[in-house]
């Protein structure tokens, strides 16, 4: 019988996800090269992540949505910095479907299993984020031309009226320079060597010649990352965004993993103004960090700046000790688990959950020597050269000409045969060669437990949150700006603010620049 | 119903790499092997637990590739550490004995992408940064001064406590997008990203053309290599 849990039209929208995943990810995947490492064994571990998200991502994701719709958590997660940005939050179908084309190549599954599942986790990844990046209405960094304009302009005027101008050789720039170096390494290094602790957005314009970018560095601290227990306990914050503005810089590429390119070449230089924040899932906006002046900004990323380099040496000297198996299972783990902060900010985080490997994803190991891995990744998500992922003879693909794309569709022929399995099943546990979590979670409320945390994020009350200011968006502001609800949001964004706070709804750049840097 | 996903795809055709073509194309013939002797429809079989491949299975499949004599190219340190028996020994740098001279007759050893373009060439002793142990003793002992390292992952944490003490550094992999790309730039050490390189051994003295007038930052844009020179070999020669 052919299923009746999916009509026509849903499949047609489905496909063309999967075949925007598909090109998306290519273009992103050429750009770069293979990652390789001499630390970590980075392919075996991505190959495994992708089947690890295979079998688990269905069954958690339909929990998750029990609490909170994606669409609630995608409107929370663009209020803040965290682990749920745009580069994880975009990533989710990628690594799930990489997970299914691995298994389909092998002959394990066909485009028809797991159909229920495929359509399911397709399907919240698209809502999830559309309403992240509902401010720029795309549904990708790609779509908008390489950028990310995630904030509507009550958060951003706050970032550029509060931002201290800066200029090369002062105090405060060279801490944010040294600083910016040094949270980069850590953040790579905390992260098993990808990119994932590191997130940009915008740009946005700032006058005639300058631009600002919203940098992001996330899970610094103690926290869900097990291996950071002991070595982050004096790092400060769990989350960090800086805004920067540079001068004579246009950032012509923004992109879905949330990297940056600028003409010409971002240049420290070029830095003319900069602010520092923290937030997460509790916090409900962006908190500022030792803003009060440049000295005090400047002296708390000098002094940060050394509790993050003694971090990266001490967690270096951990991870340097550890086996094959727990170095491809930190990597695997931190990839698998992109979507864990939507969790958070449902208030059901469970460390189980997100750093544990399924056994069915363990069984592939014995596979995964660091050859396999490179080329099962090159061929997977550059070359497009797997059997299963080519089409017939006449087939040119979007960006690489291919005769094939990465990721299967989903095939019609479920309306009208039966040839076809609806789900993976439930979860089979879990196990890791890691050392447990043992330690608390920082949070902006502190350092709690996972129960306090999920029961804060829980009771977690805060007015954009509301549905009565929750959909009032730049466009409505557009002709409400003298509405009372109008004004309660922006005197919301502006409260933490040190030049804005009070000022309400009606602001424009004009009202608070001086007229040189106009 | 038949089997829905197997060798005889339509329009499919062998992987392009040694290891995947074996394993797939071997796991491809155990699951028809499998789902043939279990008389089941495709949708039942392939929900069905007992069906299953298993670790041992995959290990069987590994043992069988190794038994041809295939040897792995290894990427992270550790994976020939723990197994040298399936992995194939490191090759360093190689010496073809017939390098290029530069317009003054300087001996070039290599060419890379530059990062960025830096306020002036780097003149220093090459250092092979290839595994843990040295960069513990790096770490413990100090970086000392005039270091060029020469690496060759492109990845950003094999060298992460000591990155910062080089006076350039050198990759033989990545482009200027790499993670040890990103990284070098935001610590302003000077760096060369795709060098190939010819006859450099461990200790010669080299410099490295970080720097060229007329050219701003980022000359990963650029299409000229920048080069490396041998000033002195190890050992004073």
């Amino acid at each position: 019988m052919p299923t009746k849990n999916h009509s026509y039209a849903e499949l047609l929208e489905l496909n063309s996800w999967i075949r925007k995943c598909s090109d998306t990810f290519f273009w992103l995947c050429t750009t770069r090269t293979v990652q390789e490492s001499k630390l970590f064994p980075v392919n075996p571990y991505i190959a495994l992540s992708y089947l690890n998200a295979w079998y688990r991502y269905p069954q958690l994701l339909r929990k998750l949505e029990e609490h909170m719709s994606a669409e609630d958590i995608g409107d929370r997660a663009r209020e803040v910095t965290t682990y749920a940005n745009a580069i994880a939050n975009g990533i989710i179908p990628q690594f799930y479907l990489g997970g299914r084309q691995i298994l389909i190549d092998m002959g394990m599954i066909s485009p028809t299993d797991a159909l229920d599942d495929v359509a399911y986790v397709l399907d919240f990844s698209r809502r999830l984020n559309l309403s992240y990046h509902r401010n720029h209405a795309h549904i990708l960094a790609s779509d908008a031309n390489q950028r990310m304009q995630l904030l509507p302009e009550r958060v951003v005027q706050v970032f550029e009226a509060d931002a201290f101008p800066v200029k090369p050789g002062d105090r405060l720039h060279t801490a944010v320079v040294k600083f910016l170096a040094q949270i980069s390494q850590y953040a790579f290094l905390s992260h098993a060597e990808c990119r994932l602790g590191i997130h940009n957005s915008g740009p946005y314009m700032v006058g005639e010649n300058s631009e600002m970018l919203v940098r992001d560095f996330v899970d610094l601290a103690e926290g869900d990352l097990p291996w950071l227990d002991g070595v982050a306990s004096a790092v400060s914050y769990n989350n960090l965004t800086i805004p920067v503005i540079l001068k004579d810089t246009h950032f012509h590429i923004v992109d879905d993993w949330a990297s940056f390119e600028a003409t010409p070449a971002y240049d420290h230089a070029n830095m003319a103004a900069v602010g520092v924040y923290t937030s997460d899932y509790l916090s409900g906006g962006y908190l500022p960090v030792a803003m009060d002046s440049p000295d005090t900004l400047a002296e708390f990323l000098e002094n940060e700046r050394e509790v993050l380099r003694k971090a990266t040496s001490d967690l270096w000297k951990v991870m340097a000790t550890w086996s094959r198996d727990q170095l491809i299972d930190a990597g695997l783990l931190v990839y698998y688990n992109v979507p864990k902060d939507l969790f958070h900010i449902a208030g059901i985080y469970e460390q189980e959950d997100w750093f544990t490997v399924e056994e069915r994803a363990q069984r592939f190991k014995p596979l995964m020597n660091d050859e396999y891995g490179r080329d099962l990744i090159a061929e997977l998500v550059g070359y497009i050269s797997l059997s299963s992922q080519q089409g017939n003879e006449y087939v040119m693909s979007k960006y690489s000409m291919a005769r094939g794309d990465m990721w299967s569709t989903i095939p019609y022929s479920v309306l009208s045969d039966d040839e076809f399995t609806t789900s993976v099943g439930q979860i089979r546990g879990g196990s890791t060669s890691l050392p447990a979590k043992a330690g608390l979670y920082t949070t902006t409320k502190g350092k709690l437990t996972q129960e306090q945390a999920n029961a804060e994020a829980k009771k977690l009350d805060c007015l954009v949150f509301e549905d009565k200011y929750r959909f009032l968006d730049d466009e409505w502001m557009k002709l409400h700006p003298n509405d009372p609800r109008a004004q309660e949001l922006y005197l919301y964004s502006q409260r933490n603010s040190r030049t804005l706070k009070g000022k309400g709804a009606s602001l424009l750049r004009g009202d608070f620049i001086s007229p040189e840097d106009k | 119903m038949g089997q829905p996903n197997t060798n005889d795809s339509k329009w499919g055709k062998k992987a392009m790499t040694p290891t995947v073509e074996f394993y797939h194309n071997r796991i491809r013939e155990l699951v028809a092997e499998r789902f043939a002797s279990s008389g089941k429809p495709w949708n039942d079989a392939v929900v069905d637990p007992n069906l299953e491949f298993t670790k041992a299975d995959f290990e069987k499949i590994e043992a069988e590739l190794l038994a041809t004599g295939y040897r792995f190219e290894m990427s992270a340190q550790i994976s020939q550490q723990e197994e040298p028996d399936k992995y194939k020994s490191l090759v360093g740098v190689q010496d073809s004995g017939n390098r290029e001279r530069d317009e003054e007759g300087r001996e070039v050893v290599g060419t890379g992408d530059n990062v960025f373009n830096a306020k002036a060439n780097v003149i220093g002793t090459a250092r092979m940064i290839s595994n843990v142990e040295i960069v513990m003793e790096m770490l413990i002992n100090g970086v000392p001064d005039g270091t060029i390292a020469i690496i060759d992952d492109s990845g950003g944490t094999l060298t992460a406590p000591i990155l910062e003490g080089f006076a350039g550094v050198v990759c033989m992999g990545g482009t200027v997008r790499s993670h040890l790309g990103i990284l070098t730039r935001e610590y302003g050490v000077p760096c060369l990203m795709a060098a190939e390189l010819d006859g450099l051994n461990d200790g010669d003295t080299i410099e490295v053309e970080f720097a060229r007038q007329g050219e701003q930052a980022n000359g990963g844009d650029s299409n000229s290599r920048r080069r490396i020179w041998k000033i002195e070999e190890i050992g004073g020669k």
